[in-house]
């Protein structure tokens, strides 16, 4: 290789090479000198901590406080009975009055057993399961004229409810769902096109395992035996003949009870819902079986 | 320049949208003739509906208004996940494609559903039923307790009133004996002295406290006295025992 060659080359090189420019060219050194001298380990800066108050001084206040001024917290009285609020249930109320106004609008079918999804569907009941709200809850409000007879499913009711429904020869039982299935029973629509199996119902917590199984109460987890004790019991104790519900017509409809972990009437877990080929699939693995069988 | 520019940019722009759905005509101009060709009745249905799809929307958007699931293939990861799948079938049955076996739980679903639930409800209901009786019992006991503590309190409450009022009327007749001693005393000194004199003078004071001691003298005298009259009456006593044992 000739040096003609070389000098081609390396000729060939550095114009393919960047030009210097202004843009890539960097200031002679110490030609930008600040006329100050910073102190201390960065220059005399805030070390990252801002200008002015607790956060430069980096003495945090405690939570709460308000520099002097009486704080928030203790400004207000103290109010002992909303203690625990956010983990209590609420159970909004539903007066007998109410019902016998759905009823008679016709609104509810008391051919069929009622359960919260059907009091829902009325349109009359407002009831939102994210706000800890856990069912209905039957008040007393109109049962001196409550007349009709049904067999319905709710999650609290009082001693006075429970005498005005048996009184008219009707039925009813204080439920627990648990948040989810309330959800379902809210909106069955919504849940039914998301395409899953109806999951079971979930067991009571324990604050509210005395009332759900106590025959006093009508509770789902009560023995039945104990339950037609007690429905004697409270005639006496306010009055009133019991009508023998085993000569009636429709004896079947009034002794239907859903299965402690059942939420829809007439439907299992397990089984997944097509509204738009209206059909049940129905699981046949043994694992899933035994699962949603416990 | 610029502006003659836009103007031949304009052109075009205003053809296509004197011709409002000139893609689509366009597309029906090119299969006219081969639907000519064919002859086929199912095509010509189709290019029938085709024609009159005026909507302008989308294909996804045409399919979800006629009911049909909008996309076939997966536009998005979210197309490929379980639940999206199982929606699909939810909604649009098994036209949607998708296996209904899908929608049952899986085994590791499962596993973990039955890990969630032994840990948020770890007793059972037999279990939980027994705790509340048991509690409820103790409750029940707590009040019983206090309520025997109290009534067996009541019962002394008598007793203990009486005491106490016995007590008081004791202390206070104490205090008034020994107002009236000292003011008897006074009274004494006064009249030593025949006329009224101020009971912070040094002679009063020489003169009570003199009188005070012949006063505790006396006391003395007299207790002493007292103890020995007792003392004399049990050796009478004794002796009297004494001879009746010798007699006997």
């Amino acid at each position: 290789m000739g040096s003609r060659q070389i000098t081609e080359k390396s000729l060939s090189m550095l114009r393919s090479l960047p030009r210097i420019s202004l843009g890539n060219i960097r200031n002679n050194p110490k030609s930008k000198q600040s006329s100050k001298r910073g102190r201390g380990q960065h220059g005399g800066d805030k070390h990252g901590a801002g200008n002015k108050g607790s956060g430069q001084r980096q003495n945090y206040m405690r939570l709460g406080y308000e520099t002097g001024n009486n704080p928030f917290y203790l400004r207000v009285p103290q109010e002992h009975y909303y203690r625990g609020h956010h983990l209590r249930r609420e159970y909004p109320p539903l007066s007998l009055h109410q019902l016998q106004t759905i009823i008679d609008t016709d609104r509810l079918d008391i051919t069929k057993p009622i359960d919260i999804a059907s009091i829902i569907k009325s349109g009359l009941y407002k009831f939102f399961p994210d706000q800890k709200q856990f069912g209905v809850q039957l008040t007393d409000e109109g049962a001196d004229f409550f007349a009709a007879k049904i067999n319905i499913e709710v999650q609290w009711a009082s001693e006075q409810v429970i005498a005005a429904i048996e009184k008219n020869g009707g039925v009813i039982t204080t439920a627990y769902y648990d948040p989810h299935s309330l959800m379902l029973l809210k909106n069955p629509k919504k849940f039914f096109e998301s395409g899953q199996a109806i999951p079971r119902r979930m067991i009571p917590p324990p604050d509210a395992i005395e009332y759900y199984t106590s025959a006093e109460t009508r509770g789902y987890l009560a023995d039945p035996e104990e339950i037609s004790k007690e429905r004697l019991k409270l005639a006496q104790k306010y009055g009133y003949s019991l009508p023998n519900i085993e000569n009636e017509p429709n004896y079947n409809m009034l002794n239907e009870r859903k299965d402690p972990r059942q939420i829809f009437y007439g439907l299992e877990p397990g089984w997944v819902i097509n509204l738009k080929e209206k059909c049940i699939l129905k699981p046949k693995d043994q694992e899933l079986l035994q699962f949603y069988s416990t | 320049m610029s502006l003659c520019l836009r103007s031949k940019y304009l052109r075009p722009n205003l053809i296509s949208s004197l011709f409002r759905y000139s893609t689509s005509v366009e597309a029906v101009e090119q299969n006219d003739q081969v639907l000519v060709e064919d002859e086929d009745a199912m095509a010509r249905e189709a290019e029938i509906e085709r024609k009159r799809n005026v909507s302008r929307l989308s294909e996804a958007h045409w399919n979800l208004v006629n009911g049909r699931r909008p996309y076939v293939e997966p536009k998005n990861w979210s197309h490929l996940t379980v639940k999206y799948n199982r929606k699909m079938y939810g909604k649009y049955g098994s036209a949607s494609g998708v296996n209904p076996s899908l929608c049952f739980p899986s085994q590791k679903e499962i596993q973990e559903k039955m890990e969630y639930e032994a840990v948020a409800y770890p007793f059972t209901i037999k279990q939980m039923m027994e705790t509340a009786a048991k509690n409820r019992k103790e409750q029940q006991e707590k009040i019983l307790q206090r309520d025997s503590d109290i009534a067996a309190k009541y019962a002394k409450l008598d007793q203990w009133k009486k005491e106490l009022l016995d007590k008081i009327a004791k202390k206070t007749a104490e205090a008034n004996a020994a107002k009236e001693k000292k003011e008897r005393l006074v009274e004494e000194v006064r009249r030593h002295f025949g006329f009224k004199l101020d009971p912070r003078d040094e002679r009063f004071q020489e003169m009570l406290a003199k009188r005070e001691k012949e006063q505790k003298k006396l006391e003395k005298q007299a207790r002493k006295e007292a103890k020995e009259k007792v003392m004399l009456a049990k050796l009478q006593q004794k002796n009297v025992e004494i001879s009746d044992t010798k007699n006997k």
